[in-house]
């Protein structure tokens, strides 16, 4: 079973999911901006690669995603987050790949996950290079009220990611639950079928 | 198409340096004022960072790179010269805001750390073509799959917004509102980004056939159609800022041990 | 041995219960031109794909029998290993790109670099084909940039750099617009003319008939005929299996015109010399619907994206009940005026009236219940994971309750012929099928004028009769049907008005016979008349004839 979940094929199918994938984080940030929605959306693509490809692919997806962003778009901020970003394409691809993109209620689990994921490593990181903050005006607005009120930094730091990544998760792996949900089979047969070719003359 | 990448050829020296070369000066830049410890040190790497930037002619290009963050530059000033936990010694105030000192050098040191790296950022990514960078990454062992995710992404972007725009009119023709309250915008997501996700996913089938069946398979080793002319300044400025490494690392050593 | 023997290919996709090719022997030598035809889901793309190796190495499931390339086995050898024997150009341009590069070029080079070829050799191929494909010139593009037809041509020379002894062209032209299908049949031509193997499959009948040395039937993944065009077409009833002969064809076998073998003519040139002397043409009586009231109407439009550069300049037009079918090449603004009327621009200039109602200050998703407009690409609105639902939503945003929007899309969906497919995944659709799905969401929202952009692109013969069926059937409801289109017989067989643009200005108005009678326009907006006007003229009839019907009610042979 352990060996199933981790499985990956690194086969031309696949490879070519991944900058798919990352495009699609583009474009969700895109949607979430232009439709001035008040949360990032920008890991959509990460999940669907952790759910068709399984979780070295989604991790991929996802270190790669922000390597990308900081090297040639020059948001360089993001490249520190590429482990943020690999451990929640990395968690959501063993939730997935363990039965818990499946339904509805299990999906919300995941996004639970891939929530925490992002708050355990992203909130170290937060504290090494900004002294504990986001950049996100919410979630700064609570970091602030608990510093003052004298709250331990890490403590107020991780208040600051919980208002970031919580919902945004949540929204997120909704989303993908139902896209994932929708696509056809003979896509997702590629990245998870039989390997097998069944020869008829034998 | 609009592309993605911020690079453009204004002909200067440092879009001909070769883009290793550019990686050790990022590289440099977050190590070295790191090992030194000290405000002076950011200083000194800051003005050097607009040094370049002036002479690679792009300083103007790269101010919307640092106006992204001015946010959080701005608000760890604030959150730190206001509440940081070691904050004793009162500096100034304004009504009843006092701002303290501790906090203040800290947000000074954050700040400098982060404006640092976007500036030494900006000297890669305003002068590098993409295309170059994972080419010669490949040419030094990169695996060329993972060179071609990462070129792909440059050129599949452009391409997806095309789709975005169409799929924004498609759908506002089904009598769909994109605009008003909170609860219309959000119900107009998903009718956006399910078309594009979905045959954004669906092209990759086709495309991987078109990958196959140009010999991308293929696990023999690839060559080049390209190669690098090399800049003369390259291997003497590639030496010099791994020896600035290995000095500020070897006197921060020097300094743990006496 | 042939060049390609396949031997008794059977083929089943994962997930499927049915063999999409069952039982398939055939042989192609060295150096032929072999066409495949057959309607939608025949086998036809399989069995190309089973010449490359993709099927089963690609798509796995089950596989039977043997397909042999240059005596390699193509289910064993790897694709990558075959794609130096066996090139693959298909439908969708865009597609087909590598993504891997930023500019024509490496583009090309790509393929090449795979294989490790030397970067000199590299350099020669590359250089040649790009003069040979005519694309030298475009070769620092970025090739996403490009037109389909130039897409096209990069992806051809992108196979042709591999010195492939054999090139399969899967339907290769059916998503360009005509100069583009031009541009990529004169590559062909040059194929030929190369003594290159090539295999095409294609909808265009009369491209299939003018260039194969053999043709091959498909129907339900087994061969239903094989042989020379002439036999081909004179041996097997191919309508019955979705293919329409070329006008020539059914014209010759309507009048018992055979050629001394018994054959019948393939190629204008073949028949005219068996026809003329031989046909009289009875005059033709139109009889057009009389024009009505306008229902939606254009004052001086013009439009711009950059000030001082007009897409359109002053058009006026009246668009009364009549079926109207705007022509021109691409560049001409057709898209453009399709979107003003529709709302989805606004104009520069002038004012557009839905019965008599400017609609300036109208949003394009306020317009929706009155104006529908179908888009080229039916991916680029399906987003509901069940067909009917999809339908339903159009008429869901226009404010409709739940039951009359169920009603009005199951009418929608039978006009198309999906109802059996309500709670399918449009995904899981071919893409013929979602286009009509597209459709049907349009047409259940019951607007008065509904547009449309290029219907038949994908569709076959089977997909362009029930087009006409539908817009007879809106026409007969009384709506404004509007398309852009580049199916010249279409145009003829369907539509009661044809505007003609070039360069973002109206250059001819009227019937179909009457403009289709002006060859000058026809040539300014770069187009051609129907094959069976083309014909009827040589033969010498005064009248532009529009259809092979027409054709054998006016003519008689003598």
């Amino acid at each position: 079973m352990k060996n199933n979940i981790f499985r990956t094929k690194f086969d031309t199918a696949t490879i070519v999911l991944i900058p798919a994938c990352i495009g699609i984080n583009f474009i969700g940030k895109f949607f979430a901006q232009a439709l001035k929605l008040p949360l990032w959306l920008d890991s959509i693509g990460t999940c669907i690669a952790a759910c068709l490809g399984g979780p070295v692919i989604g991790g991929i997806s996802g270190a790669l995603n922000n390597i990308i962003y900081g090297l040639v778009m020059g948001d360089s901020i993001s490249i520190i987050y590429a482990l943020s970003s690999l451990f929640i394409g990395f968690f959501v691809g063993v939730m997935a790949r363990s039965g818990f993109m499946q339904t509805f209620p299990k999906a919300l689990i995941t996004s639970l996950v891939a929530a925490l994921a992002a708050i355990v490593v992203s909130t170290p990181l937060n504290i090494i290079f900004w002294g504990g903050q986001t950049g996100n005006i919410w979630g700064d607005a609570v970091f602030a009220a608990a510093q003052a009120a004298s709250i331990p930094l890490w403590l107020s730091s991780f208040f600051d990611e919980v208002i970031v990544d919580v919902p945004d998760k949540i929204v997120t792996l909704i989303l993908v639950f139902i896209i994932v949900k929708s696509l056809p089979e003979k896509l997702t047969s590629l990245y998870a079928g039989s390997d097998e070719i069944e020869r008829l003359d034998q | 198409m609009k592309s993605i990448s911020l690079y453009r050829d204004n002909g200067t020296w440092l879009c001909s340096v070769h883009p290793f070369t550019k990686l050790m000066y990022i590289t440099f830049a977050i190590l070295v004022p790191l090992f030194i410890h000290s405000l002076w040190a950011y200083a000194a790497l800051i003005i050097l960072d607009i040094a370049i930037l002036i002479s690679g002619k792009i300083l103007k290009r790269s101010r919307p790179l640092i106006i992204f963050s001015l946010t959080i530059i701005v608000t760890i000033f604030i959150i730190k010269g206001l509440f940081d936990e070691n904050n004793v010694s009162k500096l100034f105030s304004i009504g009843p805001i006092i701002f303290y000192k501790e906090g203040l050098m800290k947000a000074l040191r954050t700040d400098a750390v982060i404006i640092n790296m976007l500036l030494s950022f900006a000297a890669f990514v305003l002068t590098t073509r993409p295309s170059d960078l994972t080419e010669e990454l490949e040419k030094h062992g990169l695996p060329p799959r993972l060179c071609y995710v990462i070129t792909s992404v440059f050129n599949i972007i452009p391409q997806m917004m095309g789709t975005v725009n169409t799929i924004m009119d498609a759908q506002k023709s089904r009598g769909m509102e994109t605009e008003g309250k909170l609860s219309v915008r959000i119900k107009a997501f998903i009718p956006l980004i399910t078309p594009v996700v979905s045959s954004s996913l669906i092209n990759t089938r086709e495309r991987a056939i078109a990958l196959e069946v140009r010999g991308f398979g293929s696990r023999s080793k690839r060559s080049f159609v390209h190669s690098w002319k090399k800049h003369r300044g390259d291997k003497a400025i590639t030496i010099m800022l791994f020896a600035a490494i290995i000095l500020s690392a070897l006197w921060r050593i020097f300094i743990w041990l006496s | 041995m042939a060049f390609i023997e396949i031997e008794n290919l059977r083929y089943r996709y994962p997930s499927s219960e049915h063999f999409a090719l069952d039982g398939i022997s055939l042989q192609i030598e060295k150096g032929s031109f072999l066409g495949i035809i057959g309607r939608n889901g025949a086998g036809k793309s399989t069995l190309a794909s089973a010449i490359a190796g993709l099927v089963p190495q690609f798509y796995k499931g089950a596989y039977g029998g043997r397909v042999l390339v240059d005596s390699l086995d193509a289910s064993r050898t790897p694709v990558s290993t075959l794609s130096s024997k066996v090139g693959l150009v298909f439908q969708n341009p865009f597609n087909q790109l590598s993504g891997a590069a930023d500019n024509v070029y490496d583009e090309i080079c790509f393929g090449m670099q795979n294989f490790a070829i030397d970067r000199d050799e590299m350099i020669r191929r590359a250089d040649q084909v790009l003069s040979l494909m005519g694309m030298t010139e475009y070769k620092d593009r970025n090739p996403f940039d490009l037109s389909g037809g130039q897409m096209q041509r990069v992806a051809l020379s992108s196979v042709l750099v591999m010195e492939p002894d054999v090139i399969i062209l899967d339907e290769p032209t059916s998503q360009l617009d005509p100069q583009g299908s031009e541009e990529v049949f004169q590559a062909v031509d040059k194929l030929r003319e190369r003594g290159i193997t090539v295999i095409m499959i294609e909808q265009k009948i009369d491209k299939i008939a003018k260039y194969s040395d053999h043709i091959l039937l498909l129907e339900n993944g087994k061969t239903i005929g094989y042989g020379t065009p002439e036999e081909l077409f004179a041996n097997y009833d191919t309508t019955r299996y979705g293919v329409l002969p070329p006008a020539v064809v059914q014209i010759a076998d309507a009048l018992s015109f055979r050629k001394s073998n018994e054959t019948l003519p393939v190629l204008e040139q073949d028949a005219i010399p068996l026809m003329s002397e031989h046909i009289i043409f009875t005059e033709a009586r139109h009889t057009r619907e009389e024009a009505t009231d306008a229902i939606m109407r254009a004052e001086n439009l013009s439009f711009h994206y950059n000030e001082g550069k007009d897409v359109l300049s002053s058009i006026s037009l009246s668009f009364d009940s009549r079926p109207t079918a705007i022509i021109g090449q691409n560049g001409a603004g057709k898209t453009t005026l399709a979107k003003l009327l529709k709302g989805l621009l606004k104009p520069s200039e002038g004012r557009i009236f839905f019965k008599d109602i400017d609609t300036k200050n109208r949003t394009a998703a306020s317009i929706a219940p009155d104006i529908g407009y179908v888009f080229q690409n039916p991916d680029d609105q399906i987003f509901k994971p069940k067909v009917l639902d999809e339908v339903m939503f159009g008429p869901l945003n226009i404010g409709m309750g739940e039951a009359k929007a169920k009603e009005q899309a199951m009418k929608a969906l039978e006009m198309v012929r999906l109802e059996t497919t309500l709670e399918r995944n449009p995904y899981d659709l071919d893409l013929h099928e979602r286009k009509m799905v597209a459709l049907a969401s349009v047409i259940a929202m019951s607007p008065s004028v509904i547009i449309f952009d290029e219907p038949t692109i994908a569709q076959d013969d089977d997909g362009k009769q029930m087009m006409r069926d539908v817009i007879a059937e809106l026409a007969k409801e009384g709506k404004l049907v509007i398309s852009i289109l580049h199916d010249m017989d279409l145009v003829a067989s369907s539509f009661d008005r044809v505007i003609a643009m070039a360069h973002g200005t109206v250059i001819d108005d009227g019937a179909p016979e009457e403009v289709f009678s002006h060859s000058e326009t026809l040539k300014r907006a770069g187009l051609e008349e129907p094959h069976v006007s083309s014909l009827a003229r040589k033969l010498g009839s005064n009248d532009t004839i529009l259809t092979v019907a027409e054709f054998l009610s006016l003519a008689r042979k003598v």
